[in-house]
Order: structure tokens, then C-alpha cells, then sequence
């Protein structure tokens, strides 16, 4: 099967702050059973192996000249995730490789006082419905907030994009106890 | 556990390192040791001991067993080893403080307090390296301001020895003459790695996190960091391992302790550029007191050099060395280890109370922990009694000193008593301080979550 790409570049909406992840899955959406995506971003889009992944879809990244990503996502064999997520990311992931939705709720945290992203973000989660997922921006790595998810039952990823001062993370409402159960 | 939970012991080593504070200034308020007695005489070794070790060590420990495992993002190696760790550092300090009395003749008793000493405090140090060591090891390659505490934990380590050989030498323990040559020449170098090396460059290490951390200004990684770093190792490894090699090859030991100082001051002078720079690019533009006090301390270090530089270009560095030992103890290390106290308990105490119910209930923010107007007046008669004490002394002025050191011990209390408030949530809205779920925190320890 011969793979046409269908290209999509999310890194005006990134540089201007945003969220593009409505915008790939709207090309998604879109595509033709022999079609995949180009994806251009400003950094490695981790995240986003785990949800195409469990949609069917394997990829291919490669770093661009300047530091911005391209990675190729085609139909067909996925690629298990966990062999291929970046090993930071694979270090700071609290819970199982499998695919989380789409975040439900984004926030960016850079600019509060300390401890402001860590009430702000317990305080996001109580109003969530379970499974759900918060997608978080901060300026560090939340050590304090770690344990706090942890005994709350909720799963998390994070990792530091390749600017190395931006933390995102990925909290997914009582992950820990769906596992358990 | 992934993340970084509350160090237990924490609370129990500030409330002991603020006792000694208070005592030490007690003594002085009553004229003992220096400057009525030499200083180099037992009286004003007991000072500066119940200073060094008792106030600004067992701060320092206490504050490094909660924020080495933030500054490296692991968890504490061990969270039970500090209470026997403090349990032999103040039993050792006991001993010590003793033993200089012993010295002087006050107390008649033949009991062995300096060999004591040089054991529980050795004990005690050593367990301090070896926690604080396991958790930077296991968190490999470290993060900047860690390296400075990997210096600073070294500084220790050297201070220490030095310290136990003096103790051994002063208990009639050994004669070995190689110890007796370091006990004799030694103690500039014991006194560079504790007062520079141990407590003044990790504080600076750990500095660069709190202000970055507090004030919203970015993280440094640069030249002028890693410069600052590498200037200050240097100096310190030239003026400790310079200076036992000139012991042992009876060489003078000022040649170490000069390059070292020439080196030093080019870490110090690297370090003034970033903190004024953390200050200008800071995007928290209306800053906390423990911010502003804590530039008040910095500044009070930049102040010392000077002085010192004054002084030794003058000549008279020698006669007036108490009094930069005095600055460097009391307007820069202590005032800055009071104001980061200050946002310190405050922010573990909240975390420890209302973070299991953050989100879930109404709670009170960190700064309603605290009362800034009242603890700021506190803060400016501290440094301002500081100063007036620092210049009592530089111009030969008993009473004025003693006046000064009045004012200090007011302050000192003034803000101990704030901090207890802090502690016992009593600057909160009653109706927000114990919403359901909520536990009142011991004053001494924390109670540590568990995941």
C-alpha cells in the first residue's frame, strides 16, 4: 500500500501558545484508509505516539534543522509504544503504557507563584469526571504535586519539552485505581 | 516514591538551631567570650561553636534534608536517620561547648568531654554526608545548584576532620606529631572550609533554586554560574588541600589561605552579577520578605568583603578578624537563613496541612500563613542591630556591642515568635484553619503522606 501524507504544521498555533492537538485529530478525522499525516511541531510530540498508536497508526520522528520535529504517522501495524517513547518520558511515566484520550481540560501554569499550578491543578482534577485527562504547562518539575496525585489514584506523565524549561504533564483522573480494578 | 515528600524531621532541627541562636546571643548580651575575652579563648570558643554548630549547622541540615531531594527531584535516602542524626549533634555540641569550659577552667570535672565531642559530632556529620550523599548519588548527573552542595558536603567533611583532630589534641588523646602540627596551624583552614565552604557556599547553591523558585526569575545554567561554581571549588579546594600540604611540608599556611582568597573573590564577584541579575529578571515584580531580606543578607556579604579588602589593605585585617567573622556569621549567614526560615515553615507547614485537601475543600493560601508588617519590623531591627553591633566591635565599643546584641536578641525572638505562629496556623482566618480532614501540625515534626 503506497502511503500519501496529508501535511499538517501545528507550529504557528504552538508558537502562539495553543493547543494543536484539535487540529491534528481534525486532520485525522479526515484522512482516507492509505492516508497518513506529516506532522510539523516545535518539539517531539510524545504524547501524541500513545493516542495515534492506539488508533492504528505508526510513526516516524525526525529532528529538523532549527529544532523543530517531523514526524510521519502512516496507517497500519502500530508500533508497541513503550520500546519507542523517549526514555525521559518512559522514567517519569507513574503508570501503564497504554493510550490515554485526548486531554479534556488545558491549562498553562508558567507564569503563578509557587504553589499556585499545584492548587490549581488539584483543583481541576476534583471537578473531573474519572479517565478524563489534564494536560498541564509549568515552569518546573512538580515534585510536591507527584506524591499528592499518586494518593489521590490519579495517573500522570511528564516529561520537560526540548526547551528544557517547559513541563508538561498529563494527569488522568483515577488512572491508578482503574488499574488496580 | 516518586516526587518528594516532607522531610519529618525538618521542624525539630530549626526549633533547636533557633534555641542555640537565642542562647548564643544570650551570652554575648552578658558580656561572655568575645570581644571581653580573647578570640581565640575558650569562652569565645564556646560561642562561636554554639554558633557555627548549633544555629547555622543544624539549620542548614534541617533545610537540606527537605531541599536536596526538591534541588535533585528523589526522595530523602532516609527519612528516620536525622532524629539520631540530631540526637548527636547536639549531644556532641554539649560535649564540646563543655570541653571548652573544661579549658577554661570553669567546670573541675576530668570526664573526657573533647574526645566525647570529636566522637558524636563525627558520628553525627558523618550521618548528615552519608543521607544527604546516597540521595545526590542515586540522582546522578546533578543538576547545578546540587554540585554546590556536593562542595559544601565535602567543606564538611574537611571541617569536621579538622575539628575532631583539634578535639583529640585538646583531650590529650594523641600526641602523634603530624596531628599536633595540624592542630597547631590548622585552624585557618578549619575555619575557611566551615564558615566558607560548608555553610557559605551551599547556601549560595541553594540560593540560586530559592530566588529563582520564589522570585518567578529563570533558572541559571550559565557561564557565570558554572563560573561562580568552579571559582569557589577551586578556592576552597586550594585553601583546604594547599593547606595541609603546607602543614605537612611546614610550609606557611597563609600562602594557601592567600590564593584561596584571590580565588574566592572571583567566585563571590561572579555570584553578585547572577543574583543581581535573578533580581532584575524576576517576573514576580512585588517580591515577598523573605525575598527582600534575603537581598538585604546578600548585600550585607558583599559588604563584608568589602570591608575585608578595606582591612586588609589597611593592614588591620588581622586585629579586626572577629569582626568579618562576626559579619559573615551573623548580617549575611544568619539573616539570610532567618528569612528563608521565614517562607520555609510557612510553605512545608501548608503543604503538610492543607495539601491532602487542596481541591477538594476551601484552604487558606501559603501567605495567610504569615503576617509580612509584623515580622518586617523584626527583620530591620535584626540587621540594623547587626550592623551597629559589627561596627561596636570594629571601633572597640563594649557597651554599644553589647546594646547591639540586645537588639538582636529582641529581633531574633520577635521573629521566633512569628514563626511558632506560622507553625501553630494562628495568623489564619479561624474560619478557614481546620477545614474537615484538616490535622493541627506538631510543632516539632511533620506527619509524612504517604502514597
Amino acid at each position: 500500500m503506497t502511503v500519501s501524507f496529508v501535511d499538517v504544521d501545528v507550529r504557528p498555533t504552538l508558537r502562539a501558545g495553543g493547543e494543536p492537538f484539535g487540529e491534528i485529530m481534525a486532520a485525522i478525522a479526515k484522512l482516507a484508509p492509505d492516508q497518513g499525516i506529516r506532522l510539523l511541531a516545535t518539539f517531539k510530540p510524545v504524547p501524541l505516539f500513545h493516542v495515534l498508536g492506539s488508533k492504528g497508526f505508526s510513526y516516524e520522528a525526525k529532528e529538523l534543522d532549527g529544532g523543530d520535529w517531523e514526524v510521519l504517522f502512516s496507517p497500519g501495524a502500530a508500533t508497541a509504544p513503550a520500546d519507542n517513547v523517549a526514555p525521559a518520558a518512559k522514567a517519569a511515566t507513574a503508570t501503564d503504557a497504554s493510550a490515554w484520550p485526548a486531554p479534556v481540560q488545558h491549562m498553562d501554569n508558567r507564569d503563578l507563584d509557587p504553589p499556585e499550578p499545584m492548587v490549581r491543578i488539584l483543583a481541576t482534577t476534583e471537578k473531573m469526571a474519572s479517565g478524563e485527562v489534564l494536560s498541564a504547562l509549568l515552569c518546573r518539575e512538580p515534585i510536591f504535586l507527584l506524591p499528592e496525585l499518586a494518593k489521590r489514584g490519579h495517573g500522570w506523565r511528564g516529561g520537560f519539552e526540548p526547551d528544557g524549561k517547559t513541563y508538561k504533564i498529563l494527569v488522568r483522573i483515577n488512572a491508578a485505581k482503574e488499574t488496580a480494578a | 516514591m516518586i516526587g518528594v515528600a516532607l522531610s519529618r524531621w525538618t521542624m525539630s532541627y530549626f526549633a533547636t538551631a533557633l534555641i542555640a541562636l537565642i542562647a548564643a546571643e544570650g551570652l554575648m548580651l552578658a558580656g561572655f567570650g568575645y570581644p571581653n575575652a580573647a578570640i581565640s579563648a575558650p569562652q569565645s570558643l564556646v560561642l562561636v561553636h554554639l554558633v557555627a554548630i548549633g544555629w547555622l549547622s543544624l539549620l542548614l541540615c534541617g533545610a537540606l534534608f527537605q531541599f536536596v531531594p526538591v534541588l535533585v527531584a528523589r526522595s530523602l535516602y532516609s527519612n528516620s536517620l536525622p532524629l539520631p542524626t540530631l540526637a548527636l549533634l547536639v549531644s556532641g555540641l554539649c560535649a564540646l561547648l563543655l570541653g571548652f569550659l573544661q579549658l577554661s577552667g570553669s567546670i573541675g570535672s576530668r570526664f573526657g568531654f573533647f574526645p566525647a565531642a570529636a566522637i558524636l559530632l563525627g558520628a553525627g556529620f558523618a550521618l548528615v554526608i552519608w543521607n544527604l550523599g546516597r540521595t545526590l548519588w542515586s540522582a546522578r548527573p546533578l543538576t547545578l545548584p546540587a554540585r554546590f552542595v556536593v562542595v559544601g558536603l565535602c567543606s564538611l567533611a574537611a571541617t569536621v576532620f579538622f575539628g575532631v583532630v583539634f578535639a583529640l589534641v585538646l583531650g590529650g588523646v594523641t600526641t602523634r606529631a603530624h596531628l599536633l602540627d595540624v592542630a597547631a596551624f590548622g585552624l585557618p583552614i578549619h575555619i575557611i572550609a566551615g564558615l566558607g565552604g560548608w555553610l557559605t557556599f551551599t547556601a549560595i547553591g541553594v540560593s540560586y533554586r530559592l530566588l529563582a523558585m520564589f522570585m518567578l526569575a529563570p533558572e541559571l545554567e550559565g557561564g557565570t554560574t558554572h563560573g561562580t561554581l568552579y571559582a569557589g571549588t577551586a578556592a576552597l579546594a586550594v585553601a583546604i588541600l594547599g593547606g595541609i600540604a603546607a602543614i605537612c611540608t611546614a610550609t606557611n599556611v597563609m600562602w594557601a589561605v592567600g590564593g584561596a582568597g584571590a580565588l574566592g573573590l572571583l567566585g563571590v564577584a561572579l555570584y553578585a552579577g547572577d543574583v543581581v541579575h535573578l533580581y532584575r529578571a524576576r517576573k514576580r515584580r512585588t517580591i515577598e520578605l523573605n525575598s527582600r531580606m534575603a537581598g538585604v543578607a546578600l548585600a550585607n556579604l558583599a559588604a563584608t568583603v568589602v570591608l575585608g579588602i578595606g582591612l586588609l589593605v589597611a593592614g588591620r585585617f588581622g586585629d579586626h578578624v572577629g569582626v568579618i567573622v562576626f559579619l559573615v556569621s551573623f548580617a549575611w549567614l544568619s539573616g539570610f537563613g532567618l528569612a528563608k526560615l521565614y517562607k520555609i515553615v510557612a510553605f512545608l507547614t501548608w503543604l503538610e496541612c492543607y495539601g491532602p485537601v487542596l481541591g477538594k475543600t476551601a484552604t487558606p493560601r501559603v501567605q495567610d500563613l504569615v503576617t509580612e508588617p509584623r515580622a518586617n519590623k523584626w527583620f530591620v531591627l535584626y540587621f540594623a542591630a547587626a550592623w551597629c553591633a559589627a561596627a561596636a566591635l570594629l571601633f572597640a565599643m563594649p557597651l554599644a556591642f553589647r546594646v547591639g546584641i540586645a537588639a538582636m536578641l529582641c529581633a531574633t525572638i520577635g521573629i521566633g515568635v512569628q514563626l511558632m505562629r506560622t507553625r501553630r496556623l494562628a495568623n489564619v482566618n479561624p474560619d478557614l484553619r481546620l477545614p474537615k480532614g484538616v490535622h493541627p501540625p506538631h510543632l516539632l515534626h511533620s506527619w509524612v503522606q504517604q502514597s
